[in-house]
């Protein structure tokens, strides 16, 4: 194998020690893996589309803006050794909280957002009660949720889809609707929460609360709380996705039993190395996991295959994407030893 | 004289039809007219020559590839709408055209595949517009690219179409649902009828019921028409419909105006045997419970929207588009009022067809007896 740059071919190498610089960082590195598979993806669809077209790269942005946000929630919470399931069905009720806020109440719009994104958070605060203290595993209590909020949204919409306020229009360039809004926001609420998992009390004690809850919890951190926090957190963050989802389309959607983004930001988490079981995981990771699938979808789109083609195609891409992410991760910890 | 004239010239005289007299004169050269003439004609074999290798008699052209945008990219309404823009795209010479959008009605996804569409410089774009305002600045990006877009199946709201597209290809949507009203005026005289519709407010199936009232309201009978609710999924919808039939027993008319409430309806009415009370019904779209119940006799109509024709015809509109250099414009179209009877279902249960959807092989569907009366 050449020593060259880490192109594809480097995947199945040995781990080398002291000798490249640069596979010492992809080996060292927890999220290198999933650069390099991100790359490659983009170079090839470089080669064979325009890829990196200007208007192209907006679009791809936006593919990865959403689940980034969401992403951000769902490694808090997975980390922790939780899930949130009900963060898609937030995401279409948020905007829709807005909308009533502002057109059947008058409140001026950013008060309305302001006030939707409370009113996520109180969610995020329901599901943490009843898995911290009525103890219902998360994995039920976010799906029960997800149902509930689900039905609030159909029943108050009456399955209309609504347009923006015109008194929040103002605010759209800013808040998704702008070429690079979305990304970001995204990328600023990345940057805030790896500082606040990597530096803080709270990011420490949320890595010892999924790694070691016994531990931890005998180590007198106050798990319940850095628990519900989080869910609190993730239902904002998701929320707020949807009301810059909703600026950047231009029309407030009714939910379609549609889940996919939920499912895109858990993966994207996972992609990025978090640990399903918790007790590890990057949100620099997400965004990287997030910036794969969004180069895969957007690619496939660009290359032209058909949605049936499309599903087969970006399942096995994740699967590959997957195993080198995987392989290289366990290099990575033989070069560690 | 005429073993002077060229070979082409001569060659190109062939594809005119001339007289004899008349080809002998010109190949002689007797008149300025024959020389304008065999001018004409040789320059028409000539662009003929350059040009062949296009579809028919036009002129060749890249293998241009359009994109569809769809709301229900694996919804099997659609089956026969992929068929058609595949057929057309063959019969044209040009590449399959691409399928993509949303699974499940996300119109970000949508709106996101449109964007992705006009990156990838597609030759056309086709879009199913079921939201008033999310493809407005995306179809005003594909035309300022220079791609032009027209829309298919769903195009705003009766009002206002929500985008700047050529044309629409697709069921007038109110104009269906003023045709079912005339249809029920016309079956029922007073009483009592229902109108069931899945989901209230849904692009694509509020303006069919809004023009059934309208045409009821305007008939001037003494009709006393309920919009009801049916829900999301064909398990809700018949249940719905059953509670709300055996609630109602003085019931003159039960009509649906989505594909699932319609086979809901279809099943309810045989199960209580309701056409034995003259009760009429009818309603839209042609899945095989529907087709089946009007062959049997327990749904009256059902209203065909013809959804092959919506991916036939928007290939060759934006086809002639290009070719013409913009010069014929799409039209919009209206491809969906064709009410199924007991008279005319036999077709459509007898063969399976890629025009309904129903099977994948190219076929030449023989049919026979008189046409009246089908439609």
């Amino acid at each position: 194998v050449s020593s060259a740059a880490p192109t594809g071919e480097d995947l199945g190498a040995p781990p080398r020690r002291g000798g490249n610089p640069l596979l010492t960082v992809l080996l060292r590195r927890q999220e290198a893996s999933v650069v390099v598979v991100a790359v490659a993806l983009i170079i090839y669809f470089e080669v064979v589309s325009d890829f990196l077209a200007p208007g192209n790269v907006v679009t791809i942005s936006q593919y990865v803006a959403a689940p980034t946000i969401v992403a951000i929630g769902e490694v808090l919470l997975l980390v922790s050794g939780q899930i949130d399931l009900s963060v898609g069905s937030v995401f279409v009720l948020a905007p829709f909280l807005m909308h009533y806020a502002i057109d059947f109440y008058g409140v001026p719009a950013i008060p309305a957002i302001v006030l939707a994104l409370l009113v996520c958070g109180v969610i995020g605060l329901v599901n943490g009660f009843v898995t911290v203290v009525l103890e219902v595993p998360s994995f039920i209590t976010t799906l029960g949720m997800l149902f509930a909020i689900q039905g609030f949204t159909l029943t108050t919409s009456h399955a209309y889809p609504a347009e923006i306020p015109a008194k929040a229009a103002g605010l759209a360039t800013v808040l998704g609707h702008g070429d690079w809004s979305e990304l970001v926001w995204a990328l600023a609420l990345v940057l805030i929460f790896q500082v606040v998992l990597s530096y803080t009390r709270w990011g420490l004690h949320t890595v010892a609360v999924g790694g070691n809850p016994v531990g931890a919890r005998e180590a007198g951190i106050r798990s319940g709380r850095i628990l519900m926090g989080n869910f609190v957190l993730a239902s904002v963050l998701g929320g707020f996705a949807g009301v810059l989802e909703a600026f950047r389309v231009n029309t407030i959607s009714p939910p379609t039993g549609d889940q996919t983004l939920m499912f895109t930001a858990i993966s994207a988490a996972v992609i990025g190395g978090t640990a399903l079981a918790g007790g590890s995981g990057t949100i620099i990771g997400a965004l990287l996991g997030a910036v794969v699938l969004g180069v895969l979808k957007d690619g496939f789109n660009l290359i032209g295959l058909n949605a049936y083609t499309f599903d087969l195609i970006l399942g096995l891409a994740i699967l590959l994407a997957m195993i080198s992410n995987v392989r290289l991760d366990k290099l990575r910890k033989a070069g560690r030893r | 004289m005429t073993n002077r004239v060229d070979p082409a010239v001569e060659e190109a005289l062939d594809t005119v039809p001339l007289p004899n007299v008349a080809r002998r004169r010109l190949l002689s050269g007797a008149g300025l007219a024959s020389a304008s003439l065999a001018a004409s004609a040789l320059v028409a074999a000539c662009s003929k020559n350059s040009n062949s290798g296009g579809a028919g008699d036009f002129a060749s052209t890249p293998k241009w590839k359009f994109t569809f945008v769809n709301h229900v990219t694996t919804n099997p309404f659609f089956v026969p709408t992929q068929y058609g823009m595949q057929d057309a795209a063959a019969l044209l010479g040009l590449a399959k055209p691409q399928w993509t959008g949303s699974e499940n009605s996300n119109v970000g996804e949508m709106v996101s595949a449109t964007n992705t569409a006009v990156s990838a410089k597609s030759d056309g774009l086709a879009i199913a517009v079921v939201d008033l305002k999310a493809f407005t600045d995306p179809v005003d990006k594909a035309l300022s690219a220079g791609i032009p877009v027209v829309s298919y199946n769903a195009d705003g709201s009766a009002s206002d179409p929500g985008t700047a597209r050529l044309g629409y290809i697709g069921q007038d949507l109110f104009t269906s649902g003023t045709e079912l009203g005339k249809r029920i005026v016309a079956s029922v005289d007073s009483g009592e009828v229902v109108g069931f519709i899945a989901t209230p407010g849904s692009l694509n199936i509020q303006p069919r019921i809004d023009g059934a009232k309208q045409a009821i309201q305007q008939s001037g009978k003494s009709l006393k028409f309920t919009q009801v609710a049916s829900g999301a999924t064909v398990q809700d919808e018949l249940s719905t419909i059953d509670a709300y039939v055996q609630g109602h027993p003085n019931l003159k008319g039960i009509f649906a105006v989505d594909a699932g409430s319609t086979q809901g309806v279809a099943q309810t009415v045989a199960k209580y045997k309701l056409k034995d009370k003259g009760v009429a019904c009818g309603g839209f779209d042609l899945v095989p419970e529907t087709l089946k119940a009007i062959n049997t006799g327990s749904l009256d109509f059902t209203i065909d929207q013809q959804p092959y024709l919506q991916g036939f015809l928007p290939v060759l509109y934006l086809y002639l588009y290009k070719m013409s250099g913009g010069l014929q414009q799409p039209p919009d179209t209206n491809t969906g009022l064709l009410f199924v009877t007991k008279d005319n279902v036999k077709p459509y249960l007898s063969t399976k067809t890629r025009f309904e959807g129903s099977s994948t092989k190219q076929q030449l569907v023989g049919r026979s007896g008189a046409i009246k009366g089908t439609k």
